[in-house]
């Protein structure tokens, strides 16, 4: 059996991709971070009009370590490097985020200081979500607002457990290096 | 030979030193631009400016009301109608039937003091107030040209303020629909607004516009709930004055309105709610021996409005207005001295305005020290 010549209809398929909703980078990026995971197309782009859209330069600071968080950072496009500050040194890198990477979520939920410092390490474009904007969804689309606070939880939560299974883990690396030196 | 070598500078950091120089001589010449453009413009935007504050204070006490309707599903531009039309007939009905009856209470009272400044009861009544206050205060002298003059000077400047409100209808018109283009699409223009600040100060400006945004409507909210407590307890407790000791005080609703206003004063507001009350129970009753004998129902109208502020500052306030309004007594007398120069209206707008301002200034000030910028 020959398989059908696949006849193509010029005018239609143009017609037919302009009925198909766009999705603009942004919404990408969005819709690939946990945090807005349980989120649906529409309700993202919601998120994405209450978002914030920045363009960084070379060397440009995103935020400073000790600086109030008041939000998080969605890579678009660019590169970005996490900062320690050590006094009297050169501030260490402990990382460098990519293109759908994210960081600073949890200043969603606390105004504490950032520990450590963000900087564009090229031109980079940032999607900024920030906790007046999560206050202002959970007033005017509470649904919305919500499912964002359930996936902070679990993230959260994926977090507590991880350091709790770390803790166990030092600790018992700690007895038996104690169990040893009483040994000697 | 010396061991000093000369400091030697790079042409990169030249070229650094001259760009800098380049931007901020840029800088500091279109602010000079830029102020001397406004100074010149200020007089012709100054109504603008009016117009979109008063529209800024009217978005922010009626945002909630439209948020609450579009979290439940309402579309935004049908919840801001909906409130709008809902909120502007009752008030528009209120001031179409409300305000000539104002003005007319407003007129009747002003004659009457004048009427009743030339009677010899009041003369005599004000001989005997000379005579006893005397014994405490020495060369305390009060006459029926000041008293009158006082009070018909007060009624008269607020009959006028009533009567523009009436005459500005356009401003009125204008201040609304800026208004509804707020309450619809406010949060669209201040992300724009926001989004043009430098990525420096982006994130400690869209937080302190956030917090200045919900202590304003919070305070704004708070300040209408008291006023608005305030002026039904006192035309309540004037109605029940009249109706159990038959104390004949008129314009009832005229008095407990002004009563709810000056309550925004705080300290002062309580007492230039209850002088009215005083000054109409006063004149309306000279020469009735029985209200004689009852001090004018002057002690009652004191008590009743006592418990009034008992009621306003021990149940109403602390759950309505704001923390954020704690005023010392003497910034609240300087405001007013302020204020009086403009006017009746800016006496009672002084203390709110500076409220407004404190709750900004608070903010700015604890979101630059947060991001260490002071």
């Amino acid at each position: 059996m020959t398989d059908k010549p696949k006849v193509s209809y010029p005018l239609f398929d143009s017609f037919k991709d302009k009925l198909k909703p766009r999705r603009s980078q942004a919404e990408i990026a969005l819709s690939q971070v946990n945090v807005f995971g349980r989120l649906t197309k529409h309700e993202i782009r919601i998120v994405e009009k209450n978002a914030h859209i920045r363009n960084f330069a070379p060397n440009e600071p995103i935020f400073k370590q000790g600086d109030p968080g008041n939000g998080m950072y969605i890579i678009i496009d660019g590169r970005v490097g996490i900062f320690l500050d050590i006094p009297n040194q050169e501030p260490k890198q402990l990382s460098e985020l990519h293109d759908g990477d994210f960081f600073g979520e949890i200043a969603l939920l606390d105004e504490s200081p950032r520990t450590a410092g963000a900087t564009a390490l090229e031109n980079s474009t940032i999607i900024g979500f920030y906790r007046p904007d999560l206050m202002d969804l959970l007033k005017i689309k509470p649904g919305i607002g919500s499912k964002i606070l359930l996936s902070l939880s679990e993230v959260l939560a994926t977090r507590l457990r991880s350091t709790n299974s770390e803790l166990v883990k030092v600790s018992r690396q700690l007895e038996e290096i104690l169990g040893q030196q009483d040994d000697e | 030979m010396s061991d000093q070598h000369p400091v030697r500078i790079d042409s990169q950091s030249v070229r650094f030193f001259h760009q800098n120089l380049f931007k901020t001589l840029v800088y500091f010449f279109a602010l000079i631009v830029v102020l001397a453009a406004m100074y010149k413009a200020l007089p012709l935007v100054m109504d603008a400016i009016f117009l979109i504050i008063i529209a800024t204070v009217l978005t922010a006490i009626l945002n909630p009301m439209v948020d609450r309707l579009e979290a439940s599903g309402i579309r935004r531009i049908w919840g801001a109608l909906i409130v709008f039309g809902g909120i502007f007939t009752i008030l528009g009905t209120g001031i179409v039937k409300g305000i000539p009856t104002m003005l007319g209470e407003i007129t009747r009272i002003k004659d009457m003091i004048q009427e009743q400044s030339t009677t010899d009861s009041l003369n005599s009544m004000i001989d005997n107030i000379n005579t006893k206050v005397s014994q405490v205060i020495p060369n305390f002298q009060l006459d029926t040209d000041t008293l009158s003059d006082l009070t018909a000077q007060f009624f008269g400047q607020l009959g006028s303020v009533l009567a523009g409100a009436l005459d500005t209808l356009a401003t009125i018109v204008f201040i609304l629909i800026i208004t509804i283009f707020f309450l619809i699409d406010g949060s669209k223009m201040m992300k724009r607004l926001i989004g043009m600040v430098p990525n420096r100060y982006f994130e400690m400006s869209l937080n302190i516009s956030y917090k200045t945004k919900k202590q304003l409507t919070n305070f704004l909210r708070g300040q209408l709930l008291a006023a608005l407590g305030v002026g039904i307890q006192s035309i309540i407790g004037l109605s029940l004055l009249n109706l159990i000791f038959d104390a004949n005080i008129s314009g009832v609703f005229l008095i407990g309105s002004i009563a709810g206003m000056a309550n925004m004063i705080p300290f002062v507001g309580p007492f230039m709610g209850m002088a009215p009350a005083i000054v109409v129970s006063l004149f309306n009753n000279l020469g009735d021996p029985i209200a004689a004998a009852s001090y004018y129902y002057i002690i009652h109208i004191i008590v009743m409005f006592l418990i009034v502020q008992m009621i306003d500052n021990n149940v109403i306030s602390p759950i309505v207005v704001s923390g954020s309004m704690e005023m010392h007594p003497l910034t609240v007398i300087l405001l007013i001295l302020v204020g009086s120069q403009v006017g009746v209206l800016g006496m009672f707008l002084a203390v709110p305005a500076w409220g407004i301002f404190k709750v900004i200034i608070q903010e700015v000030y604890s979101g630059l020290k947060g991001h260490h910028l002071i």
